[in-house]
């Protein structure tokens, strides 16, 4: 470490070489068994600050428990990130269903028969009707839907995709008598 | 990037650096920095009047002598604190002068209330010991942190806020020569709270001023 705090490139690797299993060997016994591509991610990390730290180090105190206490640092960092990303992480086993605009527009195409779509429409709740008729009938944009109504684009949204997935079940209900 | 190609990077950039000294030579240099600059502010300013008299007061030296005392602790944690291989435990080697100083200010206040009874409670507004431990403390803060930054971010924050108690101690230290304001629960509440006001400020602030820079790998 000596030579390396006086520029010295091979004696610099020799020693992130020979403690990288070292490194490797902690960080795996701390859990990140089950991750072997972070492990390596933390132990690069490691290796990354003991470059970053080299100027701390006193040669006249042993090296181990210099170099221990930035793996420790970098050990402890990366749980905290760890935690941090599986607090944000939500476990979807069903993904909800969402319609793209060319899946709501085959809905509506799907039914050649427009006046058993037109009563198919009437029967929806007023909010899903009124987001039908403005965006897919009369073609308006969002902003224009918005505009004209008040309704925010995002209540618009969700009231389109809730009005096709009822104009689906209707229609295919109708199908069926 | 696989682990031996980053050794190779590493070790193409391990570029000659100068060894930072040992925690207490740094703490050394920086109480030299401080002290020089609380000294060229004590006299700017002008020291109070009566300073004679009071350095010849035992509660006025004892005082004096656990701020600063503070003051060389916490930087001398601080820079422990900075270099990897220390015990982290360093930490509450301000602990002692600091409990001397709180417990010197409250014995204080205790006479003024056996002797005045309650009316001693009645706290002076005195603002301005808020800006002037800031002003006097501003170089000191200063220094530490750009020296602590050339250390091992491994507790930023406990870090910073003993570079922050150290600075706010030292602060206070200066304040008290130019500043006439020796009432026990004036100082404590104003001087005492604002050093501690300033450190956990300091410690807030850990990360914003102690992070990992890594070098930037080409390729």
């Amino acid at each position: 470490m000596r030579s390396a705090q006086d520029g010295d490139a091979a004696a610099f690797a020799s020693l992130l070489r020979e403690v990288t299993p070292l490194l490797r060997r902690k960080v795996l016994r701390k859990g990140w068994a089950r991750h072997p591509q972070n492990a390596e991610d933390i132990v690069q990390e490691i290796l990354l600050s003991v470059h970053t730290a080299r100027a701390t180090y006193d040669p006249e105190r042993p090296f181990l428990p210099w170099l221990m206490a930035i793996a420790r640092n970098r050990m402890a960092d990366a749980a905290r990130r760890d935690a941090r990303q599986a607090a944000y992480e939500v476990a979807v086993e069903h993904l909800p269903e969402i319609r793209s605009e060319a899946d709501q527009h085959a809905v509506l195409c799907r039914w050649d028969d427009q006046e058993q779509l037109r009563k198919a429409i009437h029967q929806l709740p007023p909010a899903q009707r009124q987001a039908i008729e403005l965006l897919k009938l009369r073609e308006m944009s969002m902003k224009e839907a918005r505009a004209a109504t008040g309704i925010s684009i995002a209540a618009l949204k969700v009231s389109v995709h809730r009005a096709i997935k009822a104009l689906g079940a209707l229609l295919d209900k109708e199908a069926w008598r | 990037m696989k682990t031996d190609d980053l050794i190779r990077h590493l070790s193409a950039n391990a570029t000659p650096v100068r060894r930072l000294p040992p925690a207490w030579a740094q703490a050394a240099q920086w109480l030299l920095v401080a002290l020089f600059s609380v000294a060229l502010v004590v006299l700017l300013v002008s020291p109070r009047p009566d300073l004679a008299v009071k350095l010849g007061e035992m509660r006025f030296l004892i005082e004096e002598g656990a701020a600063f005392a503070t003051a060389v602790t916490a930087a001398m944690a601080a820079f422990c604190l900075a270099t990897p291989g220390h015990s982290r435990k360093l930490a509450l080697l301000p602990a002692v002068p600091l409990a001397l100083w709180f417990t010197s200010l409250g014995l204080d206040c205790l006479r003024a209330w056996l002797a005045f009874g309650w009316k001693a409670f009645q706290v002076e507004l005195d603002w301005v010991c808020l800006p002037a431990i800031a002003m006097v403390g501003a170089v000191p803060a200063l220094a530490i942190v750009a020296m602590l930054r050339r250390g091992a971010p491994l507790a930023p924050r406990m870090t910073v806020m003993l570079g922050g108690l150290a600075a706010a101690a030292i602060g206070d230290f200066g304040l008290r020569l130019f500043h006439p304001q020796d009432a026990g629960l004036t100082v404590l509440i104003w001087q005492f709270g604002s050093v501690l006001l300033f450190s956990a400020l300091a410690g807030w602030s850990g990360h914003f001023f102690l992070r990992w820079r890594h070098v930037r790998l080409a390729g």
